[in-house]
């Protein structure tokens, strides 16, 4: 009780949002960041992308090898990764353009991987037939195959790193998060909520803009000017690589000291509360607000509002959501909790929204045909078939949260994030390096034993 | 041997065999046979229909000929060329010389009806050459295509979508871009499963008055044993992985 009325009062101090042109006028900047880091990041991302997706589609040697790294890559939290590149190439936009290019690149490496590898393969085979080269084979028969496909990932990419690029703003890679931090560190709320609406403003405009560009995959192209020259803007931090490997020098070998070793049970026990905690509460919140914005289910009056707050729950990055906590309740794993569960209770609430409105009316129909009330006919008909969809979604989410909860450790919510965060601000190197190590273990096993769980559940709707 | 003249000749050693399989056996699992000791012998320009029901194993058969399927024991010779054991680059030289057409759909949806066509040279061709056609195709190769889009009847869609032509004319992109391959040996798998009666016949009849004409040795699998009589040399008939009756060619025997 006592904390919600802090929340409560907390939320007071938001509003009125600051607002003056002159801070508009000041926003462009870091703004102009933002979108710089982005479009830079993809830029390259899009090129070694295409590079090795098409080297592991095409079947050319070692690709296996680099479709396990691309995945092992992947694993790893984009913060994390900013982090450990602003201690590279130091704090500013440059860290955070080179944490989305390494980021981007591994995910976009495999999702184009992915793409190839699944192509037609009858076309595929004939030009095969042909005596063609490999690459021949890809030119010829995959690009043309996919290109449909990588325009519009491409383009789906770029709306998620600009999401992105203000989370790793956050932990100083430039643009509106480094400014988010500084007015919470400020207790400057009122302009931390101007920069919230500012935030999910950008995030609408990327939206819209995406929904037009749609039908148009082509206009990724613009994407190649503003990346080349964000990517020209920032060449001198990149240029200092021998800086920069001297760095990473001194991180390895990874190490941790006896005490963080005796820690390490708590930390995983805190960063894995973090997650189930976040998730449960957003699986409770989500289920009654899921049916309420169901369009089949609700009127229109109740489900158009509450699709807007479950839209507006999800636009605050979980970071953000545990900035705002932080300061409200304090650091420690409650803020973290609850900072992945409003997140989690937007995202999901929609994809139980979409699960209900997808169940087939046929059966549900034929049970309301027998006189039964509709408490039975909920019970027999739509209860179960609505039930392995929302599993499914669930156990997406709580994959996602181990993620999320590694990353709100960052702002003080606990858990191997925080004793990330701690060894980077004490220069502890090698400690740094050992949790990241840790970090990306722990999104590994959670991944390969949720594909596992996945697999197990189809086996079991097979068998039913 | 591979020389874009020798091969339409006899070789030195005096066979007039262009395909020559022995005893193969093909199985996806251990239990599993597909093909268990078949035997076939084609001569030079000589026109093979095989007749068989789904299953039979007629595309694992062709397969094995072009590499795809490994075999487990036995022999096949395309034009003296042991092609079991081949990988890699030797491999893709065979199949360079072997067209294919078969009853899938095959081309590039994506791509425009040259490009599909000239698909066929990518075995002679750089991944470099390859590139600048995609998006510089030169003169000559513009006419090449031409030529063989005129061969089968289809010049007027030289660059047309491929995604825009119908079902026959699709067979016929797909035979214009094995002629673009100039092929020694041309397997022709059910390539009119998809087409209604009549266009079959006048795809069969496209099919096999272009492998006269070029004196390519054809190799085609078919559901219909009146077109197979109608417009081949020598009718072999697979069931259920093993070659029924006689597979000695009668056309050798003949001294054509």
């Amino acid at each position: 009780m006592e904390t919600l009325l802090r929340i409560f009062h907390l939320i007071a101090l938001f509003f009125p949002p600051y607002w003056s042109l002159h801070y508009f006028n000041a926003l462009l900047v870091p703004i102009g960041q933002t979108i710089e880091m982005a479009a830079g990041g993809i830029f390259v991302a899009l090129i070694v992308g295409m590079l090795t997706g098409i080297w592991v589609g095409a079947g050319l040697p070692g690709g296996r090898w680099i479709y396990r790294l691309l995945s092992a890559f992947r694993s790893i939290p984009d913060l994390t990764l900013a982090i450990f590149c602003v201690v590279v190439v130091g704090i500013g936009p440059a860290a955070g353009m080179l944490a989305l290019a390494i980021f981007y690149s591994a995910a976009i490496g495999k999702i184009f991987a992915d793409l190839f590898l699944s192509a037609d393969r009858n076309p595929v085979d004939a030009l095969r037939a042909t005596g063609a080269t490999r690459l021949s084979v890809a030119l010829f028969g995959l690009l043309p195959l996919r290109m449909q496909d990588i325009l519009s990932y491409g383009f789906y990419e770029f709306e998620s790193a600009v999401r992105a690029s203000v989370i790793v703003g956050a932990v100083g890679g430039g643009g509106i998060g480094t400014e988010l931090v500084g007015t919470i560190n400020a207790l400057d709320y009122r302009r931390t909520s101007t920069l919230i609406l500012v935030l999910i403003l950008v995030i609408a405009l990327i939206d819209k803009l995406s929904h037009i560009l749609k039908n148009k995959p082509i206009a990724i192209g613009i994407l190649l000017p503003l990346g080349l020259a964000a990517f020209w803007a920032n060449r001198p931090a990149m240029l200092a690589i021998p800086h920069a490997l001297t760095t990473f020098g001194k991180m390895l070998p990874p190490q941790l000291p006896a005490d963080a070793i005796r820690a390490l049970p708590g930390l995983f026990g805190e960063t894995f509360e973090i997650a189930v905690g976040g998730t449960f509460f957003a699986m409770l919140a989500a289920l009654p607000l899921g049916l309420l914005a169901s369009r089949n289910l609700s009127p229109a009056f109740v489900s158009i509002p509450v699709r807007r707050f479950l839209e507006a729950l999800r636009a605050i990055p979980e970071i953000v959501w545990g900035l705002i906590l932080v300061s409200a309740i304090g650091i420690g794993p409650r803020a973290g909790v609850m900072a992945l569960a409003f997140h989690a209770t937007g995202a999901l609430g929609r994809l139980y929204a979409e699960s209900f409105e997808n169940i087939p009316t046929a059966p549900v129909r034929a049970i309301a045909a027998t006189g039964a009330p509709r408490l039975a006919v909920a019970g027999f008909a739509f209860v179960p078939l609505a039930l392995a969809p929302v599993a499914v979604h669930t156990l997406f989410r709580l994959e996602w949260n181990v993620r999320a909860a590694t990353i709100v450790g960052v702002i003080g919510a606990g858990g191997i994030g925080q004793a990330l965060f701690n060894a980077q601000q004490l220069f502890f190197y090698r400690q740094m390096m050992a949790y990241v190590v840790l970090t990306w273990l722990i999104v590994v096993a959670v991944d390969q034993a949720s594909a596992l769980l996945r697999g197990k559940l189809n086996l079991m709707e097979a068998k039913a | 041997m591979w020389g874009r003249q020798s091969c339409l000749q006899p070789p030195s050693g005096g066979s007039l065999c262009m395909l020559e399989i022995r005893d193969l056996n093909v199985r996806y699992d251990k239990r599993n046979h597909v093909l268990k000791g078949v035997s076939l012998t084609v001569g030079q320009s000589e026109r093979v229909a095989i007749l068989g029901s789904s299953g039979a194993g007629k595309t694992t058969l062709f397969h094995a000929i072009n590499g795809f399927a490994k075999a487990d024991s036995g022999s096949i010779q395309v034009n003296g060329v042991e092609v079991t054991q081949l990988a890699g680059r030797a491999l893709r030289r065979v199949r360079s010389h072997i067209g294919v057409v078969s009853q899938r759909h095959d081309l590039v949806d994506s791509l425009a009806v040259y490009q599909n066509v000239m698909a066929g040279a990518l075995g002679r061709w750089s991944a470099w050459r390859a590139l600048r056609f995609l998006f510089w195709p030169a003169k000559e190769e513009m006419e090449e295509a031409a030529a063989a889009l005129r061969r089968v009847g289809l010049e007027h869609k030289l660059r047309a979508r491929t995604s825009g032509i119908s079902g026959g004319e699709h067979q016929r992109v797909a035979i214009a871009r094995a002629l673009v391959q100039q092929p020694v040996l041309l397997l022709a798998d059910e390539p009119v499963a998809s087409l209604d009666p009549k266009l079959s016949e006048q795809i069969l009849a496209l099919l096999c008055g272009l492998a006269a004409e070029s004196r390519v040795t054809l190799l085609c699998s078919l559901h219909q044993p009146h077109l197979a009589e109608r417009y081949f040399d020598r009718i072999v008939e697979l069931q259920d992985g093993r070659i029924a009756g006689g597979a000695v060619s009668t056309f050798l025997q003949q001294g054509i």
